[in-house]
């Protein structure tokens, strides 16, 4: 998950537009993550001796690995150790916008470096997600506090589960978005949570971006956002919520209720009356998707 | 029970039609072809007396009636009614309220294959 809350961080830095951000995500698939990017993760060589060797290679039919070696920047162990590591989501998606032209090597490390240092990430974080920077991650990110809501810690669980699951059942190629405007004319499908945390969650998104999820999650193509489509769309909700009941059930005790889904429309959930709208704008390669926690 | 598989008799109750065609599917992967559907735990109540099915999947989350309501209902006609909870939603307090209305076994959706035909093997399998 810190893979698409890197692809956030870089757009609310504006350090990449989301014009370019969704192409990277559509184009990660087939990106290679070259040695350059691992050594600058690694902390074994800066971005600078990253284009220096760069330079190099365009002189000489030599690997990177062997220039670098030879300019005494990597051990022939670096090397190897580099080639083998794990190529986690946000070096690919860093690589690919290297690839586009759209960040040097060098706003590549000084963004990847402020990203892992603002949320104390490290290596590892990456391979095995940890819980409580997870929170933290999605806290910063969605500016989620006590100000705004008294149930932020569970606001922040909620938003936890929904990218796990969508990364699980729709697909890694999306990014968070910090904010967005919702067409009030979109199709919601909706959910209401009662028992200590009475809330109405929705998805919210365009007929191509609603359909095209539809597909995903039903594993079908899908052409139209009708009956069925938004049905598989409630259905996924309903899977979603009923995973953060189970969670919320296992960990803090308070057993929370579901109601039955609904179709709406998106005016109905931002006219809905509720005190506090939060809104987890995705976007992914196909569209946008609103998700929207209501509190009543 | 000793019911034969392909002379089985399968209800699914789930709202979400993407669900029941899915269920469905693995069911008839099974080898299972008697299989009925309902939409709602009002509908589930009405199937049950209707086709007295050996084993029924119930959803938790349903309009009309919940699958809770609709396992007490049933249960309460007929006490015999072999009924596995199919839900997303298997909180403790869920499954406790089930268990004590006479619910079977649990299902945590999504539902997977292998899962199912472990259940499906403990009812069906041939002694």
């Amino acid at each position: 998950m810190f893979t698409q809350f890197f692809g956030g961080y870089l757009l609310n830095r504006q350090i990449v537009s989301a014009e370019n951000l969704k192409k990277a995500i559509e184009l990660k698939s087939s990106t290679r993550v070259k040695l350059g990017v691992l050594a600058i993760n690694a902390g074994y060589m800066t971005a600078k001796q990253v284009d220096a060797v760069h330079k190099m290679q365009a002189t000489v039919d030599k690997r990177i690995g062997d220039i670098a070696v030879e300019m005494g920047y990597l051990t022939p162990e670096q090397v190897t150790e580099l080639l083998s590591t794990q190529k986690t989501g946000c070096l690919v998606l860093g690589q690919t916008l290297v690839d586009m032209g759209c960040l040097t090597n060098e706003e590549f490390e000084e963004a990847l470096n402020s990203y892992k240092s603002e949320h104390h990430l490290d290596d590892e974080d990456f391979v095995a997600e940890n819980a409580q920077k997870t929170g933290a991650v999605i806290g910063n990110f969605y500016d989620i506090d006590d100000k705004n809501t008294a149930n932020g810690e569970l606001i922040s669980e909620y938003i936890n589960i929904l990218f796990k699951n969508l990364i699980r059942f729709i697909g890694d190629d999306f990014t968070p978005l910090p904010t967005s405007e919702i067409d009030e004319s979109c199709t919601a499908v909706c959910q209401k949570l009662g028992g200590g945390f009475d809330a109405m969650t929705s998805v919210i998104a365009d007929d191509k971006a609603f359909v095209a999820f539809a597909s995903r999650y039903a594993e079908e193509e899908l052409t139209e956002n009708d009956e069925y489509a938004k049905d598989v769309v409630s259905e996924f909700l309903n899977l979603s919520n009923g995973l953060f009941t189970v969670n919320v059930s296992n960990n803090i005790g308070k057993e929370l209720t579901l109601a039955p889904q609904e179709v709406k429309t998106a005016a109905d959930v931002v006219g809905s009356g509720a005190r506090h709208i939060m809104k987890i704008p995705v976007e992914f390669s196909f569209g946008k998707v609103i998700f929207v926690i209501a509190e009543f | 029970m000793s019911t034969a598989v392909s002379q089985a008799k399968v209800l699914i109750c789930d709202d979400s039609m993407m669900i029941r065609k899915k269920m469905r599917m693995l069911l008839e992967n099974y080898g299972i072809t008697n299989i009925y559907e309902a939409k709602d735990g009002k509908d589930a109540v009405e199937k049950y007396a209707e086709v007295s099915p050996d084993i029924t999947f119930m959803d938790i989350v349903m309009p009309e009636m919940s699958g809770v309501e609709a396992l007490k209902a049933i249960k309460s006609a007929s006490p015999d009614a072999n009924i596995v909870m199919a839900t997303s939603i298997g909180t403790e307090g869920n499954l406790t309220e089930a268990i004590k209305y006479g619910a079977s076994d649990f299902l945590q959706k999504p539902v997977e294959e292998e899962r199912l035909v472990k259940l499906l093997d403990h009812y069906f399998k041939e002694v």
